[in-house]
């Protein structure tokens, strides 16, 4: 079986256990059961059918479809490969975890939870492989479709029905603006095949408005700033695994169609092309980061993270795509590498801390952290291998989050040295926000961590939690040791990931890696080793522990005391630090960014009235248009026919008369 | 062929008149019979010209002398259109027999099986087959006039002062504009000396222009565009699976389509048509979509949404004139999809009104809750109303502007108006989207907790719908490509 | 040098760092004595400390999870891995073919993190405020530590801190205005990294009761301040290397090492001097008031950016 056909198999594998799961609607268990197994083989078949692109040459598949709309075409090339495996690897660890987690929602439709769920995540994955615009367009909206039916999922709260119609309209509009670059193309082809967009030839203004559409038009779908508002309303409403795939691949869909789009397709031949991307990128990362400080909802905290990363990703995307635009091809493939390795990475963590939370939820069914506390001892795996989420999200070594930045760090480091004079001086000013990011990140996510799994229960909730079932954690175990791999195995992901993106830039590949040591196309500039720093992390344990040993420490005993130190006072759970005041400080010191999301309220408020108003005034312009042409009409009819009227008026001599005057007239023509 | 064609025409008048003559009890029965056959002829119709490779032709039938008076024309666009509302309105009628009942809380039917109703009902469904298969002008007038007559005859059928004063606008003013129609088929006759279609395209253009006006100012009455359209939101005040059938599947759809056959047959139309069409349609949408936010009664609420999907398939049509044979193929498959997804609309908010005895939007939340199918085919039809793939109104919305994107190549100007039509199904879906998100999903009010049980023929018609909607998108592509 | 020469000076390093961090620290507790006109305890003392409370029974609290127990060993174990990577006694950064400067910052980064959660998960309120103002200060510095680093680097052509260090030795990199810039930022980062006042901010002793360390006792708490005395080397010992990093041995020899390791101990001990002198002429800062001094150094640093901008 080549990719293609594994690929259709796998879509319509999901499309039948959906259609499965739907029919047992009435049974709970069956259908959790069918659902999650359903989609975990047809995600393994997804796999398969990326590694077996991968392996053999790039498969297509034209059908002549029935449209006059061009061909049904699936092409699977690097990009859409890559693609392909990562959505497939995070709906395999969700469905194995909604096995046990849909058990959450029973009564309230587990069947069509997992309906939405299968047919979700296969128009996920036609949307990353078609390449005809129109059809595109189609799956693009089914996903959202779909999408919004799990978001709404707990409909009888009111936030979770609103979240999700601003997600719909927000992801509508930015499909119409997709939607008028497609047909900007198609008016200057004739086709709307990606492969005649490619070869299009079009001046270079009509391409730079195709890219600005769109950027907006993907840029709302994944997420960027000032299009974001929906993420941190949606993703929390849904149920957790579908929180992650959100989270994890669907936000990414976006930004492939960004890179299929200005990348590959239009070529990125201007820099500032790759600018706006940069700065828009860093700006959704600053203020993705400090939104999330704020947070006291796990779900939410991790929503707004996401946008975060997001933001890391386009700046690795706008790098690589001024790479391409300056003809620098060493630093057009490291920029895309570190997109599409952070891409995949976060897909990884990010499912993971939701499916985390999820099970947090589960337990203690609360999201707020203020309410949690303790549940280490109560959810030992789960605390495992959420803090295992959460120091990748920090970008630690040697885990995956740091290789991704470590690589986006050596992009801005290779544009720091170019010409141009604008990369010269923000390149490094972007690197260091990276930095700023990424410390802001670990105060998020020990936060996180630290308010929800450790210290002492608050609440009753948290002190009844008890360990989720097997497949959740099973579901959740699989991303870990996908992190974990993607992090240590970075010398052998490096080059093929690196193989992608020199494919997207339209270069021939860099060499990434030797022996188990990754560098940014010269050895020179940078190494990194992180197979051997975990190694050393482990070797140079020996220190503390010879030295325990030599000073005779392991003969001194341990105790557990009962509470911590409290100033003589009796210990109370709410003395720990608590959600809301542990990032306080960082909120006073970024107060002004913490006032922009107020004051760009006030705005939005402002056209709400002024709609409202108009609105109001609307029921009087109704009968206008009927009262200045109709009565006018009517009255002109009802007056005519009035003079018409008097002609019969009952009077039978007047009658005669007509008649007689008929006859003359008529006779006088007829012998004429 | 003919044969099938004639008897899916003549079988509702049939059907009319019987109505008259049996018993009560029969009538039901009677009428979803006649229909049921007249659709199944239809369908045959439409398969057979399938099956010929889709090549059309013309039958002349009745003469007066060597002056035809009436033909059928049999071509992708007729068979289509004639199958959809031929098929429609057997589901209407079938509709109908669960709806008029005393347990319809809207309207209680005491007085049981009106034969009134199915009198008009299957005359007028009659009298719209024979409009869309005539190959005449005369034709085309003898059978817009019919369907006038049985909207006035229906809109009125609840005899109360509010639905006689609606009926009476709405023929007055239908009226008033087919005085176009009659003074082109008129010019015609004398100008070409018969009224057959084909010769139209013999005309000159300034002819043309003229013809083509009095053809404008017919549709745009018919059709509830401005500034003719303030019949449509009083005709509410019919039965519902009348305006669902008649006021958003067919009766309007009778002005755009004599708008589109003379298209078709004049060939090469002169741009200034193109030009009046486009701006009127654009100016219509945009009223629409202002309408929109005050209404407060359902079924109001879904005639501006028809005014708007008209306009629409208006702006295609003009489109057309621009050379885009993409638009034109947009417009038609906008009638066929938009015939099946806001008649299902419409069936949906009767049902609402049948078991709730309200059609009030604010005290209608939590659909989904208590009448699952409902609500279902209240999603189902606010998305293929609104554009969203896969369901119907996507495929044809989406040629709509791809066509104008490709007559936009020839008079860049055209680019400024395709972008609002869009910016108007953004708002479209905004707002109808909105009412589904508050109606359907979350807890039921009172009025929606206290909701009975709707007839199982109602059922059966939603579903049947419900389907299509998901299909004929597909289906209408497919077909004209 | 070869790989094999390298692997050993790295692993020399770190074994002479572990062992030597607590006298500097010493160092800097005796200067502090002798300022405040006190006689001050031994140059030992702070060995004989950490002897004593590794023979301590440890107390664990209550609702101390796993990560409490493992935070001594990875603050340690960062703290030796930062210090194989920097180039102390070989002008080549010995483990240099492992990570670069970014692998250094993010491993301080990495102590931080463990530290804060540490304190988070004892429960207790003097942990809990002292990892917010860890992590807090972190954020301040980190860009700075950054923005300097890559200033350099970018002299440098690369991010590897051996080519950095021997940039700066050999005179490839010659005494700009931006690097005396940056060494003032990078001296200020330090100077908080190290928790010195007035930024004793996270383990304010007279505030906080130690911050993330009042839990410990025992054993936990000889290997806490071990390790927090190794990263302060380290990251004096990184300041070294990227500013002063003249005296370094270029092939292995007994002789070269002795002197490298003898002129590190001179410079270690002139900064721990300056520091000290610094320190306790000023009270520690409120805690608020900590983002005023960053923003000056960041303006600092800002400059020695403009500057390299410019090429000056």
């Amino acid at each position: 079986m080549d990719a293609i056909q594994l690929l259709i198999s796998s879509a319509l594998t999901f499309a039948a256990t959906g259609l499965l799961s739907l029919l047992l609607r009435g049974l709970e268990r069956p259908a959790r059961v069918v659902s999650g197994l359903g989609g975990a083989a047809a995600s393994v078949l997804a796999f398969l059918s990326a590694l077996a692109a991968f392996v053999g040459d790039s498969a297509s598949l034209e059908l002549t479809g029935f449209s006059a709309f061009g061909r049904f075409v699936l092409a699977m090339d690097g990009l859409s490969a890559f693609m392909v495996g990562a959505i497939s690897l995070l709906a395999f660890a969700a469905s194995i975890y909604s096995i046990g987690y849909v058990h959450e929602y029973r009564g309230r439709g587990c069947g069509e939870l997992g309906f939405f769920n299968n047919i979700f995540i296969a128009a996920m994955l036609m949307v990353v492989t078609v390449a005809n615009a129109f059809y595109f367009l189609i799956f693009w909206e089914l996903m959202t479709l779909a999408s919004y039916f799990l978001v709404i999922f707990e409909q009888e709260k009111k936030e979770s029905v609103s979240a999700g119609y601003l997600y719909f309209l927000i992801a509508h509009i930015g499909t119409a603006l997709i939607m008028l670059s497609f047909f900007i193309l198609y008016q200057q082809t004739g086709s709307f095949d990606f492969d005649s967009f490619r070869n299009a030839g079009l001046p270079l203004g009509i391409q730079s408005l195709i890219f600005l559409l769109a950027f907006f038009g993907f840029g709302a779908k994944a997420g960027i700033v000032p299009l974001h508002i929906w993420l941190p309303r949606a993703h929390p409403a849904a149920p957790s695994h579908v929180s992650a795939l959100l989270s994890g691949v669907m936000i990414k869909t976006a930004i492939y169609g960004l890179i299929r789009l200005c990348v590959d397709i239009l070529g990125a031949p201007l820099w500032w092309w790759g600018f706006v991307v940069l700065c828009f990128g860093g700006l959704s990362a600053l203020l993705g980061i400090v939104y999330a400080l704020d947070e006291r909802d796990l779900k939410r905290l991790l929503a707004y993270s996401s946008v975060e990363n997001v933001g890391i990703i386009l700046m690795g995307v706008g790098v690589g795509m001024m790479g391409m635009s300056l003809q620098l091809p060493t630093l057009a493939v490291i920029g895309f590498l570190a997109a599409l390795y952070h891409l995949l990475n976060h897909a990884m963590f990010k499912g993971l801390l939701f499916m985390g939370a999820g099970a947090v939820v589960y337990s203690a069914h609360t999201r707020n952290m203020n309410e949690m506390g303790g549940l280490a001892r109560a959810m030992p795996w789960t605390s495992f291998v959420f803090l295992v989420g959460a120091v990748a999200i920090s970008a630690i070594p040697p885990l995956n989050g740091f290789v991704s930045e470590w690589f986006v760090f050596q992009s801005l480091f290779i544009a720091s040295s170019t010409e141009l004079g604008v990369l010269r001086v923000f390149a490094p000013l972007f690197a260091v926000l990276l930095g700023l990011v990424g410390a802001m990140a670990a105060m998020t996510f020990v936060k996180a961590y630290g308010t929800t799994f450790t210290g002492q229960p608050r609440s009753v909730h948290a002190r009844d939690a008890v360990e989720v079932p097997g497949s959740m954690l099973a579901g959740m175990g699989a991303l870990a040791i996908a992190v974990t791999l993607l992090g240590l195995g970075a010398p052998w992901v490096t080059p093929f990931i690196g193989g992608v993106a020199a494919q997207v830039a339209n270069v021939p590949t860099e060499t990434l890696a030797s022996g188990i040591q990754i560098f940014p196309g010269n050895e020179a500039q940078g190494v990194l080793s992180t197979p051997i720093i975990f190694l050393l992390h482990a070797g140079l344990l020996t220190f503390p522990l010879v030295a325990v040993f030599a000073l005779g420490g392991h003969r001194a005993g341990q105790r557990v005391d009962a509470d911590p130190w409290a100033c003589g006072y009796g210990y109370q759970p709410q003395m720990g630090i608590s959600a809301t005041n542990f990032a306080q400080p960082m909120l006073a010191a970024f107060r002004p960014l913490y006032l922009l999301r107020t004051l760009a309220q006030k705005p939005l408020d402002g056209i709400a009235s002024f709609a409202k108003r108009f609105g109001a005034s609307l029921p009087a312009a109704e009968p206008v248009v009927e009262r200045t042409v109709s009565q006018p009409i009517f009255a002109f009819v009802r007056t005519v026919g009035g003079w018409v009227q008097r002609m019969q008026m009952g009077d039978l001599r007047m009658y005669c008369l007509y008649i007689f005057i008929a006859l003359a007239v008529l006779l006088i023509v007829i012998f004429k | 062929m003919v044969t099938f064609v004639l008897a899916g025409i003549l079988l509702p008048f049939l059907g009319s008149l019987l109505v008259l003559i049996l018993p009560r009890s029969w009538v039901k029965a009677t009428s979803q019979l006649v229909t049921f056959a007249a659709m199944l002829c239809t369908l045959f119709v439409l398969y057979s010209l399938g099956m010929t490779g889709k090549v059309g032709y013309t039958q002349d039938l009745l003469f007066f002398g060597d002056i035809v008076l009436y033909g059928v024309i049999v071509d992708k666009i007729s068979a289509l259109l004639g199958s959809v509302f031929i098929l429609f309105g057997f589901l209407v009628v079938v509709y109908s027999g669960g709806y008029l009942s005393e347990k319809n809380r809207d309207h209680v039917e005491h007085n049981g099986v009106q034969r009134r109703y199915y009198f008009f009902l299957l005359t007028f469904i009659g009298a719209m087959a024979g409009l869309v298969m005539s190959s005449t002008m005369l034709g085309l007038l003898a059978f817009f006039e019919l369907t006038g007559v049985c909207s006035w005859g229906l809109i009125g059928y609840y005899n109360d002062e509010k639905s006689l004063k609606a009926a009476l606008k709405a023929i007055v003013t239908t009226e008033l504009a087919s005085v176009g129609l009659f003074i082109a088929t008129a010019a015609f006759f004398v100008l070409t000396g018969g009224f057959q279609l084909s010769a139209f395209a013999t005309l000159d253009d300034t002819i043309k222009t003229w013809l083509f006006i009095g053809i404008l100012i017919a549709a745009w009455g018919k059709s509830a565009q401005l500034p003719l359209h303030f019949w449509l939101p009083d005709a509410m005040a019919a039965p519902t699976p009348i305006s669902a059938y008649l006021h958003a599947a067919s009766m309007v759809k009778a002005g755009v389509y004599i708008f589109a056959r003379c298209l078709l047959s004049a060939g090469t139309v002169p741009q200034v048509i193109g030009v009046v069409g486009v701006i009127m349609a654009i100016v219509t949408m945009f009223y629409g979509l202002l309408m929109y936010f005050p209404q407060k009664d359902f079924k109001r609420l879904l005639a501006y949404s028809t005014i708007t999907q008209l306009s629409y398939i208006f702006f295609a049509l003009s489109l057309s004139i621009f050379g885009s044979a993409t638009a034109f193929n947009g417009a038609i498959a906008h009638v066929f999809n938009h015939a099946l997804g806001k008649g299902l609309f419409f069936l949906v908010a009767g049902a609402v009104g049948f078991s709730t005895g309200t059609r009030l939007l604010p005290n209608l939340k939590g659909l989904l809750k208590k009448m699952p199918l409902v609500g279902i085919c209240f999603a189902v039809a606010a998305l293929a109303v609104t554009g969203v793939p896969p369901f119907n109104g996507f495929f044809s919305k989406f040629t709509i502007f791809a066509g104008g994107f490709e007559a936009a190549k020839n008079a860049p100007l055209l680019m400024i108006l395709v972008v609002i039509a869009i910016l108007e199904t953004i708002g479209s879906f905004a707002w109808l989207f909105w009412v589904f998100s508050s109606s359907v999903p979350g807890d039921s009010s009172a009025e929606v907790a206290a909701a009975s049980d709707i007839a199982p023929s109602m059922k059966f018609a939603l579903v049947i719908l419900a389907c299509l909607a998901l299909l004929s998108g597909f289906f209408a592509m497919a077909w004209l490509k | 040098m070869t790989t094999g020469s390298l692997i050993f000076i790295g692993l020399l390093q770190a074994v002479l760092v572990a062992a030597l961090a607590p006298l500097f620290s010493g160092f800097a507790r005796v200067l502090r004595a002798k300022m405040h006109s006190r006689h001050g305890p031994p140059l030992l003392q702070n060995y004989y400390d950490l002897f004593k409370l590794m023979k301590r029974q440890e107390i664990l609290p209550a609702h101390g999870s796993l990560v409490f127990r493992i935070t001594p060993y990875v603050t340690i174990v960062s703290a030796l891995l930062v210090v194989m990577i920097v180039p102390i006694l070989a002008a080549d950064s010995p483990f240099g073919w492992v990570g670069d400067m970014i692998l250094v910052v993010y491993l301080l980064m990495l102590a931080r993190f463990f530290t804060s959660l540490a304190g988070l998960s004892s429960g207790s309120t003097f942990g809990g405020m002292g990892a917010r103002r860890e992590l807090f200060v972190s954020a301040l510095v980190e860009p700075l530590i950054l923005l300097v680093l890559f200033v350099m680097s970018l002299l440098a052509e690369s991010t590897n801190l051996g080519a950095i260090s021997r940039g700066v030795a050999t005179g490839a990199i010659p005494y700009l205005a931006t690097v005396w810039l940056g060494m003032v930022s990078f001296a200020f980062v330090v100077f908080v990294e190290a928790g010195k006042l007035p930024f004793d901010l996270s383990e304010a002793e007279q505030e906080l009761q130690e911050g993330a360390f009042t839990e410990y006792s025992g054993r936990g708490l000889a290997l806490m301040q071990w390790g927090f005395y190794m990263k302060q080397l380290a990251v004096v010992s990184l300041f070294i290397a990227v500013f002063v990093p003249f005296g370094t041995m270029t092939t292995l020899s007994l002789l070269g090492g002795l002197l490298a390791l003898a002129i590190f101990l001179i410079k270690a001990a002139a900064l721990y001097f300056l520091a000290a002198i610094l320190e306790n002429a000023m009270a520690r800062t409120r805690f608020i008031k900590a983002p005023s001094f960053t923003w000056i150094a960041v303006g600092v640093g800002l400059l020695c950016f403009a500057f390299y901008l410019v090429r000056i």
